[in-house]
């Protein structure tokens, strides 16, 4: 009664009607609604106050044609599936992380919470780069108010830079006493939310588990390049988050440090045994 | 009553209604039992008259609880995956954790004791007489869906998703608001992903 042999599938259409945001080498970021108010619904006894719907946040991992079919639909089944158990175990273990809202295995869609709220990159200095659509598109209109000077985005937030380092310190740390590393930790995949000023972890589709101490010293040392490399003079912001870290480790934060620094003297994944 | 409205399910109107003070629980599941079980000509008119999801509102941490298994099942009809029989069965399925299709009517579904019932109906467009049909079925008072907050039992979803024990859940103690969000995302996002929990 209900199935589309008539026309799309449903997910589809879905995408179609939503908001581009970004697109990289393996996804396409949406912003949509699950759901319409229609228009036909409303009648006398429908009062002025309409429920407020809540966007979500769909990632489109596409059909890779240079994949053969069946094992590109098992990788991104795996990818899907991989990724939804990352968030789902942040979420139990009190990691902030979005939360999930719609999966189409069969479409390559997983649909997560919408973060109301600028990444972590955009608020630090260097980082105001145009990464993505929607940036451009603000672009036009911010440039006049970065004419009258430069505003601080992050002072719109009631954070200060500092307090934020504890933030994502404490945040990493949680989720590697919970044994999942991220994989892709970089400023442009933690963010701020407007309202609550909480910092939320974003983009596990790299996470994985792992109990080793190499695992989660990579992982932090992958951060460091990336504050590096993208907001300059970033060698205290980093400490900073390295020092929240330590504190929410205890005991664990000896073996881990030690490893980071054999980390950063060989270089990620250069292997010594000749 | 709420609706839900999705162009992409083929127009599918979908209408929830809150009950409380519901007195003949019993009755209406083993009205439904019955129905499924007859054969006969006028089983189609009481399957019609019984063609709800029956759902405890005691059971539902919030309406995006609700309307994620809807979702859900609107997707898997649409895909022709069906793991029930209909698609008010499989919001049912849907809400449970796991795979067992007579748990999740149990525990989900109406059971003898309920006080309280959310009734979803599924339909290609808007159903005539609808909140008629509701009321000939149940007897208790509709009720704004806003009233569902009030309903919900917090300890017994903690069980069921095992949540007693969950560090997440231990950072929050005491204040009880955070702790009912923390519980609320959990259970949204195990709903949402349940076909790829494995």
């Amino acid at each position: 009664m209900l199935s589309s042999s008539s026309s799309k599938p449903p997910t589809q259409q879905l995408l179609q009607s939503a908001d581009l945001i970004s697109q990289g080498a393996e996804a396409k970021v949406y912003k949509a609604y699950l759901r319409q108010v229609s228009t036909s619904c409303l009648g006398p006894d429908h009062g002025a106050v309409l429920e407020a719907l809540e966007p979500v946040l769909l990632k489109y991992r596409f059909h890779k044609h240079y994949r053969h079919p069946s094992l590109d639909a098992s990788l991104t089944r795996q990818r899907i599936a991989g990724e939804a158990r990352a968030l789902m175990r942040c979420m139990r273990s009190g990691v902030a992380v979005p939360g999930i809202r719609m999966v189409d295995v069969n479409e390559g869609v997983l649909g997560i919470e919408w973060i109301d709220g600028k990444s972590v990159r955009q608020l630090l200095p260097g980082g105001a780069e145009l990464e993505d659509i929607s940036e451009l598109e603000e672009a036009d209109e911010m440039d006049e108010i970065h004419e009258n000077g430069a505003a601080d985005p992050i002072a719109d937030y009631g954070v200060s830079r500092d307090a934020l380092m504890v933030m994502i310190g404490v945040e990493i740390a949680k989720m590697h006493l919970a044994d999942i590393i991220h994989g892709d930790l970089t400023t442009s995949n933690m963010m701020l939310r407007k309202q609550t000023n909480d910092l939320v972890l974003i983009d596990f589709g790299l996470a994985y588990h792992s109990t080793l101490v190499e695992d989660k010293a990579v992982d932090l040392y992958v951060l460091e390049r990336a504050f590096a490399s993208t907001h300059p003079d970033s060698e205290p912001l980093f400490a900073g988050v390295l020092s929240a870290y330590e504190k929410r480790m205890r005991k664990h934060w000896l073996p881990i440090k030690k490893r980071l620094d054999d980390v950063r003297l060989r270089g990620r994944k250069r292997s010594m045994v000749g | 009553m709420e609706t839900y409205y999705y162009s992409q399910f083929n127009h599918a109107v979908v209408r929830v209604a809150l009950f409380d003070d519901v007195t003949n629980a019993a009755a209406i599941r083993s009205r439904i039992v019955q129905a499924a079980r007859n054969l006969g000509v006028d089983g189609n008119t009481e399957r019609e008259a019984v063609n709800f999801a029956f759902i405890d509102a005691r059971l539902i941490s919030s309406p995006l609880h609700l309307q994620t298994a809807i979702y859900q099942a609107l997707l898997s009809e649409a895909q022709g995956q069906l793991r029930t029989k209909t698609v008010h069965s499989e919001i049912l399925w849907a809400l449970n954790p796991t795979n067992n299709i007579t748990e999740a009517i149990r525990r989900y579904g109406v059971s003898d004791e309920s006080t309280t019932l959310i009734v979803v109906r599924v339909d290609v467009s808007d159903t005539p007489d609808l909140q008629r049909r509701m009321c000939d079925v149940i007897q208790g008072c509709m009720v704004p869906f806003q009233a569902l907050v009030k309903m919900t039992d917090w300890s017994i979803i903690k069980k069921h998703y095992k949540l007693d024990s969950e560090s997440a859940l231990k950072e929050v103690q005491g204040n009880l608001d955070r702790e009912r969000s923390i519980i609320d995302n959990i259970v949204v996002s195990s709903v949402a992903m349940k076909n790829v929990m494995a």
